[in-house]
């Protein structure tokens, strides 16, 4: 089954659209598709008030069910939380809440993704060709836990505060990280290929791969060792911390440089 | 006529003893206050009634027009933002709650551009603070960090620290000792027994740094750190675990440099570690009188400290994407009811810039630079001066503000309880 949705021109286009019943779930009764709503502003609007739904096909379970999203779509907030199976396919940018709490399934997006993507996310994949803006795979205000589990994969850059309280699952981000990645993470895997700053504040465990330069690395990890890794081969240095919180957490860095 | 043990209006030290004296309706005299404060209570340069401004052009109006404009631009908004709210009094604040709540906007005040940070560390590893009235008769050892109570702040060392008699310090002045970390060396440093001159953006790595000596672990440590030496960091750590009784106060150089609530909440784990070798509590500096009071309100009327988002009718709060100046520099919001607070001062351009394509209505007793392209400026009496209501201090103490003049003014609750009187009528919620 494959679901087109393309956006139709509104009035005010900067208000976002809270969209969280956009999954596959919502697809599997064709009838269905009519009676979703999704809000915007403070408005509650009828699915087909702010897309043109195009429906193929037939579908028995979310596996089944490919979901694309094209036009404007980088003000809709929500889209695929809590999915647990089928395709979304998103063809430009991304608003923030991407993947939130998703259990699995497969999310694509074409564009850019705005902040929290894939934030508390359970299982599935998300991958992301263009930049993740802050906060990607993390937890919410205030919780003890983001990612547990499932793969992000980010083809651009991250912004601040990717992976915090990564508590599983792995994340990848081809570009360069912004601010404090990896902050407060407890367990899982971080990849960073390019660079960034002050990384795995606060880190109780997992792993953590920067195959870049960690600017401003924090004082408070333990060299342990050194390592030849990567392709091609070169000298990696091995942190352990955040000994500032009794910390078990493991770092692999390529270049760093302390603030002085 | 002279009144005494006047709460000043201006910061959230909240002072509750000045002297103000009153001739004629005039405040002509006032004591015991500090600059900021004095002027505050001498300033009386207020709009006569409501102005509205249409095609460029201001006139003066109604009390009546006033009110049923703003209920017309709240009622047409697909997301409206109500802004500011830290220097009224509670009363008003939680009229402003009710008012959103019913409406379906976004509320939030000026917290989430000064210590909404460290309320976000708060609520991951909690509060560990005391009364001011506790830190002034115990406390041995004091910390400003990234604050310059001096010259924001000017009585908070004479009530509360360095220079305030203690009930139990012998030579409170002598004994107690003042830390200072701060980018420059403001006049708060001049007076300390020890400043750290911290580099830009290294409060995180000097505040985890001094976490690890606490806890015995010094041997990773760089000779030095963000621009202050080990040395000193050992001798600091050493200060703060000899205090019997420590306090860490911080400013916005803490909660808005690189890694905001993250600074805070290392320093908090910091204060938590030290309370395994000794007393220590931790108290933000804020600012406005009564910042902390929306916080309480926000707290106990959304279950939210501030950036309450109720435009699906349920309360949802996610500093970063419902705090005022995200919405306004992501130009969502399409009316904003300003309320004792200037906006247009204090954020940054691009929010300002959206702020002034928008309806704007402001209730406040002063015209400041959000006034200029308000579509409304509804004049009000000024809490603590001409009108009376309840406040909190930096503290989380709350006191009751008295009134010092008659009002010819309506109050923020007269102005706000009837705009809400008539948003529930339109809504036909009786």
């Amino acid at each position: 089954m494959k679901v087109v949705l393309t956006t139709k021109p509104r009035k005010n286009p900067r208000i976002p659209v809270e969209a969280e019943l956009l999954i596959p779930e919502s697809f599997l009764d064709p009838s269905g598709a009519e009676e979703l709503t999704v809000w915007e502003g403070n408005r509650e609007r009828g699915l087909s008030d702010l897309f043109d739904i195009h429906v193929e096909g037939g579908a028995e379970k979310a596996e089944e069910v490919q979901l694309v999203v094209r036009g404007d779509t980088g003000t809709l907030k929500r889209v695929g939380e809590r999915m647990t199976g089928g395709r979304i396919l998103i063809e430009g940018d991304i608003g923030m809440h991407c993947g939130n709490l998703m259990k699995g399934g497969t999310i694509e997006i074409a564009g850019n993704a705005d902040a929290w993507l894939g934030r508390e996310m359970l299982g599935g994949e998300i991958r992301c060709r263009g930049n993740a803006n802050h906060y990607l795979a993390s937890g919410y205000r205030g919780e003890k836990f983001g990612m547990k589990g499932g793969v992000v994969e980010v083809f651009g850059n991250a912004g601040d505060y990717t992976a915090e309280y990564l508590s599983g699952g792995k994340v990848i981000v081809h570009g360069n990280a912004g601010d404090l990645p990896g902050i407060e993470m407890a367990a899982g895997t971080l990849v960073i290929m390019g660079d960034c700053r002050r990384a795995c504040g606060n880190m109780t465990g997992g792993e953590v791969y920067i195959h870049g330069t960690v600017h401003q690395m924090l004082p408070t990890f333990r060299k342990v060792g050194e390592k030849v890794m990567g392709e091609p081969p070169a000298p990696y240095s091995i942190f352990t911390g955040d000994i500032a919180n009794r910390g078990k957490g493991t770092i692999f860095i390529r270049n760093y440089q302390y603030l002085l | 006529m002279i009144y005494h043990d006047v709460l000043c209006p201006f910061c959230a030290c909240l002072c509750d003893d000045i002297v103000v004296e009153v001739e004629d309706g005039r405040i002509v005299k006032v004591d015991n206050a500090c600059d900021l404060g004095t002027h505050k209570f001498m300033s009386d340069e207020k709009l006569r009634s409501p102005m509205r401004r249409e095609r460029g052009v201001w006139r003066e109006v109604g009390m009546e027009e006033a009110i049923s404009r703003t209920v017309e631009i709240l009622l047409d908004a697909d997301r409206p933002l109500l802004y500011g709210w830290s220097s009224t009094h509670v009363e008003a604040q939680g009229l402003g709650i009710r008012i959103a709540e019913v409406i379906g906007g976004v509320i939030d005040s000026t917290t989430s551009i000064c210590h909404g940070p460290s309320i976000l560390a708060i609520q991951e590893v909690g509060h560990p603070g005391s009364t001011l009235g506790q830190i002034k008769n115990r406390a041995d050892l004091v910390v400003y960090w990234g604050c310059n109570p001096i010259e924001a702040h000017p009585r908070h060392l004479s009530r509360y620290t360095t220079y305030a008699d203690g009930f139990f310090l012998n030579k409170a002045f002598r004994e107690r000792k003042l830390i200072v970390a701060d980018t420059r060396r403001t006049q708060s440093a001049r007076i300390a027994d020890e400043f750290l001159l911290v580099k830009h953006d290294a409060d995180y790595a000097i505040l985890g740094a001094i976490r690890a000596i606490v806890r015995g672990q010094t041997d990773m440590i760089p000779p030095s750190v963000g621009g202050v030496p080990k040395q000193q960091l050992l001798r600091v750590a050493e200060m703060c675990k000899k205090a019997k009784y420590g306090v860490f106060f911080f400013g916005m150089g803490l909660t808005q440099t690189a890694g905001k609530y993250k600074n805070v909440r290392n320093a908090i784990e910091l204060v938590i570690e030290l309370n395994r070798h000794t007393k220590f509590t931790l108290t933000p500096m804020r600012g406005h009188f009564n910042v902390y009071g929306f916080n309480e309100v926000c707290t106990w009327m959304t279950g939210y400290p501030y950036a309450v988002d109720y435009s699906r009718g349920l309360a949802f709060y996610n500093p970063g994407e419902t705090t005022a100046v995200d919405i306004l520099a992501r130009g969502e919001c399409d009316a904003c009811l300003v309320v004792a607070s200037d906006p247009a001062a204090h954020m940054p351009k691009k929010a300002v810039a959206h702020l002034s394509t928008i309806p704007v209505v402001q209730i406040d007793p002063q015209i400041n630079l959000t006034s200029a392209f308000c579509e409304l400026l509804i004049p009000v009496a000024t809490t603590g001066i001409d009108a009376e209501g309840s406040a909190y201090r930096m503290d989380g103490v709350p006191l009751r503000m008295k009134a010092v003049l008659k009002n010819v003014h309506p109050t923020d609750t007269d102005v706000l309880g009837e705009i809400y009187r008539r948003i529930r009528g339109a809504k036909g919620c009786g």
